[in-house]
C-alpha cells in the first residue's frame, strides 16, 4: 500500500533523479525567494489606491474645524501596544478598546485636550435649566451615520437606556450614576434631548464627554433579543466592518487580528474645514499592534511610524535618529501620574483574629510625626535623576503640575532633610541604637514594603527608597510581587504593611473620590471605613461631596484645593515623583496640536491632521 | 484495528480531561482573576465587580466552574471569551489556521532539506560529509526555538532583507491577490526557517539511521548482484523503503513543531493560536484559555493516532489489534 502511495506522490518524480535533486531544490527556492523579493519590492511601490470619497451633500450644521485647510491623502501609521476587545462601547472595559470606540462614536461634546473647554461634537449647543439638573442639547441637523441613516435624539435615548440596563452590566452605567441613581435622558423632538441628573452633579459635562452615542438603527434589534453584549466583536471586524456603522471621522476598513487594523474615511463625518472640504483628510490610519514597548519605540526610531510615545530613559537615543527620519521628539512636560507610597492604617483584623498589621507598627504608621520625618527622609531630586535620568519633578499632592486646571502649587512640601527627618522622630519617641532606629520600646523600625515587579521604574524608586531609609535607620525589606497579587493584597486580604503603586491622574477632581472619600474602595490605606476615623478624613469627606455638589467652578478649586493642602499635610500617601512624558511625530503632519496631558494621544485632533 | 482506533478515542477523552483541569486548577491556584485589575481602577464600583463575577461565574467554587465548562464543552459549547464577549471558537478560527499554515510550510521546509541530506549522509557514510552534518543536526537541535526567533529577528532587522515579525505587511490590504499571496509567503520565511530548523536535525537523523538499516538488507544484496547500476538500487529500492516508517511519523513532527510554534509565534509576533493564548492566560480570560489548550491537544493527540494509523497502513507487519 504504502508502494502506491510514493508512487503517484510527489517525492517520487523528484526523489528518481537523484543527482538533480539537491540542485533542483536549490535553484527553486534561490529563483522564488529572487521572485518574492523582487515582487516585494514592486509591491512596495505602488502607491495605495485612492480612497473613495463619494460627494456627499455636506450637512447645514456642519462643524468647522480650526487651523490651515490642508489636502486630503496620507497614510499615517501608529503602533498599538495593545489589541481592542471589542467595538462595542455597552462592555468595553479596557483601555485599549475604549481608545478605538472613542475614534469610532462621538460623544454629544468634548473636552479639548489643548483649551481645557468643552467643545460641541454631536449637540452644537447646550443649556443648563436653573435648577442645575436639567440639561438640555440641540444635536446638529441632518447629523448620519456612516450607512446614511440619519443620527438623531433616538440614539442618544438608546443609548442611555442600553447602558442603564440590568441585563448587560457595564463599567460606564457606574460613570453615568449619581448616589447609584441613573440620569433620565428624554427625547424632546428629534435633535433636542434633555438630561436630568438627580442632584446637582458638578461632573456632568465631564461625564457626558464620556458617552459614546451608538447607533440605534443597528443595534436596537439585539438590545432587545438580550444579545447586544455579543455585537461587535473582533470577528465582526474583521469578516464585516463595514456593519459597525460609525459616526466618527474614521471607519473600520480592514482588521487583521493580532496584526493590525486600518481605518478609512467615514464618508458622513459631520465635520468640513474652513474651505469647505470634508474632514478627515488622512486616507488610512494604520495601526500595527506590538505588545512589546522596545519594539514599538524601534520601530518609531528606523522610521516605519510616523507617532510614538517615548519614556524619559528611551529620549536620549531615540533623538540621535531625528535628522535621518524627519521627526521631532516633544517634551509634553510632566506627566499627569502619580507615584506614592503609603503605611498600612488599617486597625482591622482578619478572620482569625490576627490584627491586619502588627500593633507595634500600626502605632508608628498612625503617627502623623513618623509619617512626616519618612517624606522628608525621602531624596525626591536623586530619585529624578537616578530613576528618570533627571528628567521629571518631585510630587507633593496628588495632582501633578500637568493637571493645568485643578493643581494646587501650595501645598505642604518635604525637601530632603534627614536631619529634620531625625528630630520629627525624637519627638515621636524614637531613638538611635547605633545605627538601627528604635520606637519608645525598643522595636527596630523594620518595614515591608510591597509593589509589583512588571514595573522597572517603580521597582527602582523603591530601591532608592530604601537606601534614603537607610539614613534614618529604618530598614526597609522590599517585596516584588505579581501585579494581581499585590491588589488582592492591598483590596482583600490586607496583610501587607507598606505599599508603593501609581495612579494615573489629570482628570475631574469627582474622579478621586473613590481615593479620597474615607469609604472609599482605593483610600489605600484604611479603605472602606464605615465613619471617618479622623477629623482630617471627615473634612477631606466633607470637601469631597461639596465640590460634587456645585457647579460653580471656582469653588470647586477652593475645595479642591483644601482637599490636597490636607493630603500633603498628613502625608497618608507619600508622594514621590512624576515623570516628564515624551512624544515623537514625523515633521510631515501638519495641523498637529500637543496636549498637555499625555492620557491624550498626540493625535487626538487625528480628523484635521493631514500632510503636503 | 476498529477497537484500536476506538481505544485511542477513549483514551483521547481521559487526556484531554486531564490536561484541561490540570490547566484550570494551574490558573485558578495563581493569584487573582480576570477581575482583580478592575479592582485597582478608581471609577470601578464594588457592585459591578460582583456582578460580572456572578455573570462569569467566578464565584463558584473552582470545580463547578470546571464542572459547568465541561458539561458545556461536552454540548459543543467553548464558551465566551471573558474579555471581548466572543464565542471562544470564533477567536481560535480567527488564529488556528494562521498556526496550521505555519506548521505545514515549516513541515515542507523541514523534509524538503532534511530527506536530501539524511540520504548523502547514509550513502555517504562517515565521509568528511556525514560528520559535519551530524555536528550541525546536533547544534541544530540544542538551539530552542524562542532563541532563534530572536536571532531571526535581529538578522531581519540589521539586514532589512526581512520583515520583523507579523504575518503581513502594513500595504498588504491594498496589493493585488497574487502580490497577497507573495506577501504572506514572504513573511513566512523567516517563521517558517526557525520553526523547522529543530525539525531538519531530527529528520535528517531518523532518515539516516533509516537508510542504512535498508542498505544493508538481502535484498540490496540481490539487487546490486542483478547488476543494477548503484543509482538505481540505492534510489529506486532503498529510498523507497527507508522512507516507508518515515513518512508515518508525521504526526510526532507536527506534534513537536506545533508545541515549538506556540513560542515563536510570541517571539516573532505571528498572529497564532499560541499568542491568543498568551494573552488568554496573562488576563486569566479562562475559557479562552482553556479553549486553547483544548485545541492544541486535540490537534496533538489526533496527529499522533494519525501517525500510527499510517504506520499500520504502510507496514503490513504492523497489524494493530491482530
Amino acid at each position: 500500500m504504502g508502494r502506491r502511495w510514493i508512487k503517484t506522490g510527489f517525492l517520487r518524480r523528484n526523489l528518481a533523479i537523484p543527482e538533480e535533486v539537491d540542485y533542483a531544490l536549490n535553484y527553486s527556492v534561490l529563483r522564488n525567494l529572487l521572485i518574492t523579493l523582487g515582487l516585494l519590492f514592486i509591491a512596495g511601490c505602488t502607491p495605495p489606491p485612492k480612497v473613495n470619497r463619494p460627494n456627499l451633500p455636506i450637512l447645514a450644521d456642519h462643524g468647522v474645524m480650526e487651523g490651515i485647510p490642508g489636502k486630503p491623502g496620507g497614510i499615517f501609521v501608529e503602533t498599538e501596544p495593545g489589541e481592542p476587545n471589542t467595538f462595542n462601547w455597552f462592555i468595553s472595559e479596557d483601555r485599549t478598546s475604549a481608545d478605538y470606540i472613542e475614534i469610532f462614536f462621538m460623544p454629544l461634546v468634548t473636552l479639548n485636550p489643548v483649551t481645557n473647554q468643552f467643545e460641541p461634537v454631536l449637540a452644537k449647543s447646550w443649556e443648563v435649566l436653573p435648577d442645575q439638573k436639567n440639561f438640555i442639547f440641540h444635536l446638529r441637523e441632518g447629523l448620519q451615520w456612516s450607512d446614511g441613516a440619519p443620527l438623531t435624539a433616538d440614539d442618544v435615548v438608546f443609548s442611555f437606556q442600553a447602558v442603564y440596563d440590568k441585563r448587560y452590566p457595564n463599567r460606564n452605567a457606574d460613570d453615568l450614576s449619581d448616589d447609584d441613581k441613573p440620569f433620565i435622558v428624554t427625547k424632546i423632538n428629534d435633535t433636542t434631548v434633555q438630561i436630568q441628573t438627580p442632584n446637582i452633579f458638578a461632573p456632568f459635562l465631564t461625564k457626558i464627554t464620556d458617552v459614546c452615542i451608538m447607533p440605534k438603527h443597528s443595534l436596537d434589534h439585539f438590545y432587545q433579543d438580550g444579545t447586544l453584549q455579543k455585537q461587535w466583536n473582533r470577528s465582526t471586524a474583521q469578516n464585516n466592518p463595514n456593519s459597525i456603522v460609525v459616526s466618527g471621522a474614521y471607519k473600520i476598513f480592514s482588521y487583521h487580528p493580532g496584526e493590525r487594523i486600518v481605518l478609512s474615511p467615514n464618508p458622513y463625518y459631520y465635520k468640513t474645514d474652513t474651505a469647505g472640504v470634508r474632514l478627515p483628510y488622512i486616507d488610512f490610519l494604520i495601526n500595527k499592534f506590538v505588545k512589546d514597548q522596545n519594539a514599538s519605540v524601534i520601530a518609531f526610531a528606523s522610521g516605519l511610524t510616523d507617532a510614538e510615545g517615548i519614556s524619559p530613559d528611551d529620549v536620549e537615543w531615540v533623538r540621535r535618529s531625528a535628522k535621518l527620519h524627519d521627526f521631532t521628539i516633544y517634551d509634553r512636560g510632566l506627566s499627569a501620574a502619580s507615584n506614592f507610597l503609603w503605611f498600612n492604617q488599617n486597625p482591622g483584623k482578619d478572620k482569625d483574629g490576627k490584627p491586619f498589621v502588627d500593633p507595634i507598627k500600626l502605632k508608628w504608621f498612625q503617627d502623623i510625626r513618623f509619617r512626616q520625618a519618612v517624606s522628608y527622609g525621602i531624596d525626591r531630586q536623586g530619585m529624578v535623576d537616578g530613576v528618570l535620568f533627571g528628567r521629571g519633578a518631585p510630587l507633593w499632592s496628588g495632582e501633578s503640575p500637568a493637571n493645568v486646571k485643578w493643581f494646587n502649587p501650595n501645598v505642604k512640601k518635604y525637601p530632603y532633610d534627614p536631619e529634620k527627618a531625625k528630630s520629627l522622630l525624637a519627638e515621636a519617641g524614637f531613638h538611635f541604637d547605633g545605627t538601627i532606629l528604635r520606637d519608645a520600646g525598643g522595636h527596630p523600625v523594620e518595614i515591608d514594603l510591597f509593589t509589583n515587579k512588571e514595573n522597572q521604574i517603580r521597582e527602582n524608586m523603591a530601591t532608592v527608597f530604601q537606601e534614603n531609609m537607610k539614613t534614618l535607620g529604618i530598614t526597609i525589606h522590599l517585596k516584588f510581587v505579581d501585579f494581581n497579587a499585590l491588589i488582592e493584597k492591598l483590596s482583600e486580604s490586607y496583610n501587607y504593611e507598606a505599599s508603593l503603586l501609581g495612579l494615573i491622574g489629570g482628570f475631574d477632581p469627582s474622579d478621586g473620590i473613590s481615593v479620597y472619600l474615607s469609604k472609599g474602595r482605593l483610600h489605600q490605606w484604611y479603605p472602606n471605613q464605615p465613619k471617618p476615623t479622623t477629623p482630617w478624613e471627615a473634612r477631606i469627606d466633607e470637601l469631597m461631596i461639596a465640590e460634587l455638589r456645585t457647579l460653580d467652578e471656582s469653588k470647586r478649586k477652593e475645595y479642591y484645593n483644601e482637599v490636597q493642602e490636607i493630603m500633603s499635610e498628613q502625608c497618608a500617601f507619600i508622594y514621590l515623583i512624576t515623570s516628564n512624558s515624551y512624544s515623537g511625530l514625523r515633521n510631515k503632519w501638519q495641523n498637529i496640536q500637543i496636549p498637555k496631558l499625555v492620557y491624550q494621544p498626540l493625535t487626538w485632533n487625528r480628523e484635521q491632521i493631514w500632510t503636503p | 484495528m476498529k477497537t484500536f482506533v476506538l481505544r485511542r478515542c477513549v483514551a483521547m477523552i481521559f487526556l484531554v480531561l486531564g490536561v484541561s483541569a490540570l490547566a484550570w486548577l494551574l490558573m485558578y491556584l495563581s493569584p487573582g482573576d480576570f477581575l482583580t485589575p478592575l479592582k485597582a481602577q478608581r471609577d470601578v464600583s464594588p457592585q459591578l465587580i460582583e456582578s460580572l463575577r456572578h455573570q462569569f461565574g467566578l464565584d463558584r467554587p473552582w470545580y463547578i466552574q470546571y464542572g459547568r465548562w465541561l458539561w458545556n464543552i461536552v454540548h459543543g459549547h467553548f464558551g465566551e471569551s471573558f474579555s471581548s464577549k466572543t464565542p471562544v471558537i470564533e477567536l481560535l478560527k480567527l488564529k488556528l489556521p494562521n498556526t496550521l499554515l505555519l506548521n505545514l510550510t515549516s513541515l515542507m521546509f523541514a523534509w524538503v532539506i532534511a530527506i536530501p541530506l539524511g540520504v548523502l549522509s547514509a550513502i555517504y557514510q562517515d565521509s568528511i560529509f556525514d560528520r559535519i552534518s551530524a555536528f550541525l543536526a546536533y547544534a541544530a537541535l540544542s538551539l530552542p526555538e524562542f532563541f532563534l526567533g530572536l536571532l531571526a529577528i535581529y538578522f531581519a532587522a540589521q539586514t532589512g532583507w526581512f520583515p520583523i515579525g507579523g504575518m503581513t505587511s502594513i500595504e498588504y490590504d491594498f496589493l493585488s491577490p497574487w502580490s497577497q499571496f507573495w506577501d504572506k509567503a514572504y513573511h513566512l520565511i523567516l517563521p517558517t526557517i526557525v520553526l523547522g530548523i529543530g525539525g531538519i536535525a531530527s529528520t535528517m537523523r531518523l532518515m539516516r539511521a533509516n537508510f542504512l538499516e535498508n542498505i544493508r538488507a538481502e535484498y540490496v544484496l540481490t539487487a546490486r548482484a542483478k547488476g543494477l547500476p548503484e543509482g538505481i538500487v540505492m534510489f529506486r529500492h532503498v529510498l523507497r523503503n527507508a522512507i516507508n516508517p518515515f513518512l508515518s511519523s508525521v504526526g510526532y513532527v507536527f506534534a513537536g513543531l506545533f508545541s515549538g510554534s506556540l513560542l515563536v509565534e510570541n517571539v516573532m509576533n505571528y498572529p497564532g493560536i499560541g499568542q491568543l493564548l498568551y494573552q488568554a492566560i496573562i488576563s486569566k480570560d479562562m475559557f479562552l484559555a482553556l479553549g486553547s489548550v483544548v485545541m492544541g491537544s486535540v490537534v496533538l493527540i489526533l496527529g499522533n493516532l494519525v501517525s500510527d494509523l499510517l504506520l499500520a497502513w504502510s507496514d503490513p507487519r504492523i497489524r494493530l489489534g491482530n
